[in-house]
């Protein structure tokens, strides 16, 4: 069932991203969904998940599928819409290793999730998180009418900014002034930190729909 | 070849005739001769056979156990606080104040690609997918070829209900009898058989009756077992008639769209009345809009202000033998009732909850979401706090505050706790 052609591109597809082709077409459906049955999304589509409304930091979360640099392509700046091909590439940051993967390759993934939450940070692209950036998601994250104040989020971005530059720079002189966190720093801060299980969606494979049975062909 | 077309032509005639007198005349006195029980009988046994030939097919296929979760990921159950502090463990604890960490980025990233990936409201607002197949295309998506039997059974289907059961129905429903009895008819047409529990508390006058909405059926549904008046809005086109029609036989409290919109007239004339002893109870939906018939959405508090008795009512279909839910974004009404039409049968459970009123101290919202549970509790369906008006519009800014506020309250909890030694 299905156009021969639609098989071939989710082939290249699940070469391109590692997805199986089950989680291709079932995460197609969701695209189709959320773009209202059109070819690409734009940020009003994800903007209207009611679940993500929730979230603190949704606002960089939509950014990043719109981001260029997320697509492995060497480009930089963003999209207006994206199309499913897109898509899928920010997912696959999520991908969970299965167990075929090597160390090379599950060190390369790391890496690239890493890369993925850098670039959510770094918003003006200059390869560095600075004070300024940092402090803008510490505000997202807290409460702007609750808990804390804008004073005390100013607090707790600047003081974890100093351990930051205490790690990585050990012999900082006082008046030194501590441009931001490069993706290196980055990844030495989080060097211990046991991303695997955090940072991966774990799709399921199963087509919930079909009821498929005797003469079937996969 | 003209007599074979005659005789044809006799036959159905002779078949129609029988019908009628055996379901029509039945239905308007209200009693039943057991042919619809014998139907729905014959109806249940023929699915169960189709579906077990299905199963027996699929051995190794995991479908029954991932449609009962309906999703595409497997989601972590944990709690913000949990899973940050694992997130926390791994790292030690800074030296300096300030228990905020880049790690907590990972668990909102991750939970929010998961929502985009999937969510609980728009789920609500497609079909409900079934396990098994009940010989109608249209709920599961995708159809194959099973086996000579199963065609010929389903080919049959086919030649029944659009040949025999449909043309039946469309008389039923212009036809402009007495409220119950036309009410009746119609819920005969559609073969639809419904199960009354708790009838002792029955909605009475001068009350207000709210239910769970699915589709425009549940009216008659409700109306098969006592006179309610509506509140809503005039339609125009078919509805209007059949509206029309309704007005005639009691007194109801229509709006115009621009009056709708004036909450404080509305509220004063649905409490003239219900303070109007004489006047049959009000029929409300506050969810607002049809759901899918498996969860119950958000219920507006606007009925629940106005201080009268409530009476719950709630409505599950059966979905084995047709999908009752109307997507009245995706299919106009001519549509849908052409579907209705078109399907095996109706089955559903209604259930007369106990009256409940409005408590000291307790808000309208308050009120609204105990009533919610109620109806949610007895229906077996999922109680939600989404608004169903989010099938057409945006979700609110203060339910992102209200995340940032806990994570906040977690981050200057830990904060005091670090720093007091």
């Amino acid at each position: 069932m299905g156009a021969s052609q639609t098989h071939s591109e989710y082939q290249y597809l699940a070469d391109k991203t590692g997805f199986s082709l089950e989680q291709i077409k079932n995460l197609h459906k969701r695209f189709q969904q959320l773009s209202g049955n059109e070819d690409t999304i734009s940020k009003e589509n994800l903007d209207s998940i009611p679940a993500l409304a929730n979230n603190p930091i949704r606002k960089q979360i939509i950014d990043a599928f719109f981001d260029k640099r997320n697509q492995h392509q060497e480009e930089v700046g963003s999209f207006e819409e994206i199309g499913f091909e897109q898509f899928l590439m920010v997912m696959s940051h999520f991908r969970p290793p299965t167990l075929k993967t090597t160390e090379e390759e599950k060190e390369a993934l790391r890496k690239e999730k890493l890369r993925f939450l850098f670039n959510m940070h770094d918003t003006d692209n200059d390869g560095v998180i600075t004070l300024e950036e940092y402090r803008k998601v510490v505000e997202e994250l807290l409460s702007k009418s609750g808990a804390i104040g804008q004073e005390a989020a100013k607090a707790i971005a600047d003081a974890a900014m100093l351990e930051v530059a205490s790690t990585n720079v050990p012999h900082m002189a006082p008046d030194d002034f501590y441009e931001g966190i490069t993706f290196e720093h980055f990844e030495q801060i989080l060097k211990g930190l046991e991303m695997e299980s955090r940072m991966h969606i774990r799709f399921l494979d199963v087509d919930t729909t079909t009821m498929r049975c005797g003469k079937s062909t996969s | 070849m003209e007599e074979f077309w005659e005789g044809a032509l006799w036959a159905l005639k002779i078949w129609l005739s029988m019908i009628i007198s055996l379901i029509m005349i039945p239905a308007m006195f209200g009693f039943s001769l057991g042919i619809s029980e014998t139907y729905m009988n014959i109806l249940v046994k023929t699915l169960e056979w189709a579906t077990l030939k299905i199963q027996k097919a699929n051995t190794d296929e995991r479908t029954l156990k991932a449609s009962a979760s309906n999703g595409l990921i497997q989601r972590e159950d944990g709690s913000m606080e949990k899973e940050l502090e694992e997130l926390r463990r791994s790292r030690p604890k800074p030296p300096v104040g300030g228990d905020f960490t880049l790690s907590d980025c990972f668990y909102f990233t991750r939970r929010g690609i998961e929502s985009i990936v999937e969510d609980e409201v728009t789920q609500r607002f497609s079909s409900e997918e079934l396990v098994s197949w009940n010989l109608l295309t249209r709920t599961n998506n995708d159809f194959q070829y099973i086996s000579l039997r199963l065609t010929l059974v389903y080919g049959i289907g086919i030649f029944v209900r659009y040949c025999i059961l449909a043309p039946l129905r469309m008389k039923f429903w212009l036809s402009e009898w007495v409220h119950v009895m036309c009410y009746r008819i119609c819920a005969r047409g559609l073969s639809a058989t419904i199960h009354y529990h708790n009838r002792e508390n029955k909605p009475q006058k001068g009350g207000i009756c709210v239910a769970n909405h699915t589709s425009p059926i549940d009216i008659v549904i409700l109306c098969n077992d006592g006179c309610y008046a509506m509140v809503g809005q005039i339609h125009g086109g078919l509805m209007g008639v059949v509206q029309r029609a309704m007005v005639r036989s009691c007194p109801h409290v229509w709006f115009e769209r621009a009056e709708m919109k004036d909450r404080h007239l509305v509220t004063k004339r649905l409490k003239d009345h219900v303070n109007d002893k004489t006047k049959l109870p009000i029929l409300i939906f506050p969810e607002g809009t049809c759901v899918n018939n498996t969860s119950v959405m958000m219920f507006k508090k606007g009925s629940f202000e106005i201080g009268a008795t409530i009476y719950p009512v709630a409505i599950k279909y059966d979905p084995q033998f047709g999908d009752a839910f109307w997507n009245s974004s995706k299919y106009s009404m001519i549509n849908y009732l052409l579907r209705m039409m078109t399907s095996w049968a109706l089955v559903c459970n209604v259930w007369y909850l106990p009256a409940m009123h409005q408590k000291e101290g307790e808000d309208a919202v308050q009120f609204a979401n105990r009533v919610k549970s109620a109806i949610a509790h007895q229906g077996g369906l999922v109680d939600l706090q989404w608004d169903g008006g989010l099938k057409r519009a945006k979700v609110k800014e203060s339910f992102k505050e209200q995340q940032q506020k806990q994570y906040s309250n977690m981050v200057v909890g830990d904060d005091s706790s670090g720093n007091s030694d």
